[in-house]
């Protein structure tokens, strides 16, 4: 199967578009991998905040993953599921796409962003308009074919330094080209995602959470994800420096920075909130 | 657009705020953010900071700051072309500029001035100047009948 609109590609279909204003669609998870990050269902919301947004702009120019002021994790989705996708955009020009939305499984609210920002950029150097039109076309009427992602290989770090429930430190290396997902993402310039870097923080975040003592015994949850901010395009094969470091503690939160570096270079950053009990 | 007629007192009124919004968007402490710190040279802001901060102040001031918009505003009745040739700023474009951005000190103003260089020039009262802006358009927008 082709990867382009497959390999990476989270919206099956667009139900109700206003462009610039507003947009809804659906992603069904396919029941055959493994599991579905929470931040994958961050990211089908932003590919359809980047459907809503290149249509109001003729497919001139597309958003990329720049800024989140919040992102709320809810609840969990696993494969087999759909996602109700709802996004409005609060902005759109040729400089940068404005946004917030939600997204849901079996009723359940999922994920919220808030008070997102992704840069516009030229589409050419990215992707082939033609296609892209072709492809909101197809989604924009019966949708596609469900079942295109086939799941992400394990992307693993090796935790090299830190002290222990205080900070933690490792390095990553960013698979090649040969990646299935940089088929996808994208056809003319290969860019690791975002998400996926955002995800490894995440694990490393949680590891480090996994070393403070949580009051009555308790664990620490993942609440919401703030001041997230991706600073460089991160190529294929590139080595990156991943850092969680405990910022705050309260009885019943624990909040962990974390910051990728490719060398001395802050690629991204981000505030992670971690909280014991239930879900709100 | 002249901006002589922006006072101290309103600069003043609106720069704790600003200074609050930037600092959040940096991740600086908020007495880092003075009055006259250029943001790329003394807060090391980037590109995706700018954007940040930009949107940050509309949703902190309830104003809309159209991107681009200093540059345009400094050209004034300028051409583009009269502004800037070959990515860098004429005489003519610098003198607006020094007359536009005249919180920024004069040495900060390099020869030749390349077009993607102005916005090492914007300091945080360029930023406080712009919502004042954006706030009396906004004023003036609201007091039209109707």
């Amino acid at each position: 199967m082709d990867g382009h609109f497959n390999a990476f590609t989270f919206v099956n279909r667009i139900t109700v578009i206003q462009p610039g204003i507003s947009v809804r669609g659906s992603y069904f998870i396919p029941e055959d991998i493994d599991a579905f990050p929470q931040s994958l269902a961050g990211e089908a919301l932003g590919q359809l905040a980047a459907w809503a947004a290149m249509a109001a702009v003729d497919f001139k120019f597309r958003p990329l993953a720049g800024i989140a002021g919040t992102i709320e994790i809810l609840a969990p989705v696993r494969p087999g599921q759909t996602l109700e996708l709802s996004v409005e955009l609060e902005s759109v020009d040729n400089e940068a796409t404005a946004y917030r939305g939600a997204a849901g499984a079996d009723g359940i609210p999922v994920i919220r962003l808030h008070n997102c920002v992704g840069p516009m950029l030229p589409v050419e150097e990215f992707d082939d308009p033609q296609a892209l039109r072709g492809h909101f076309a197809v989604l924009s009427g019966n949708g596609s074919t469900p079942g295109g992602f086939g799941g992400i290989s394990p992307l693993t770090f090796s935790r090299d330094g830190g002290e222990p429930g205080k900070s933690a430190r490792a390095t990553l290396q960013i698979p090649a080209a040969s990646a299935p997902f940089f088929a996808d993402h994208f056809p003319r310039r290969p860019v690791f995602p975002g998400t996926l870097l955002m995800n490894l923080n995440l694990q490393l975040a949680a590891a480090l959470a996994a070393e403070i003592p949580a009051p009555d015994a308790g664990r620490w949850n993942l609440r919401t994800i703030s001041d997230l901010k991706l600073r460089s395009f991160i190529s294929p094969g590139e080595q990156l420096e991943l850092e969680a470091t405990l910022a705050g503690r309260a009885e019943n939160c624990a909040t962990v920075v974390v910051e990728t570096r490719k060398g001395k270079k802050l690629a991204g950053s981000a505030r992670v909130s971690f909280t014991t009990g239930d879900r709100p | 657009m002249s901006n002589e007629n922006i006072t101290k007192e309103e600069i003043a009124a609106i720069f704790p705020k600003v200074a609050e919004t930037m600092a959040d968007a940096l991740g600086c402490d908020v007495e880092k953010v003075k009055l006259d710190a250029s943001l790329i040279g003394d807060l090391g802001a980037e590109s995706i900071d700018f954007l940040d901060i930009i949107f940050r102040l509309e949703r902190a001031f309830k104003v809309k700051i159209p991107r681009g918009k200093i540059v345009e505003e400094a050209r004034g009745e300028l051409s583009e072309s009269a502004f800037e040739q070959g990515g860098v700023v004429s005489d003519a474009g610098v003198a607006r500029l020094k007359t536009f951005l005249g919180e920024v000190p004069a040495d900060r103003f390099k020869t030749p001035l390349k077009s993607a260089e102005i916005s090492k020039l914007f300091t945080v009262e360029t930023f406080c100047k712009m919502v004042i802006r954006q706030q009396r358009a906004a004023a003036a927008a609201g007091a039209k009948p109707a």
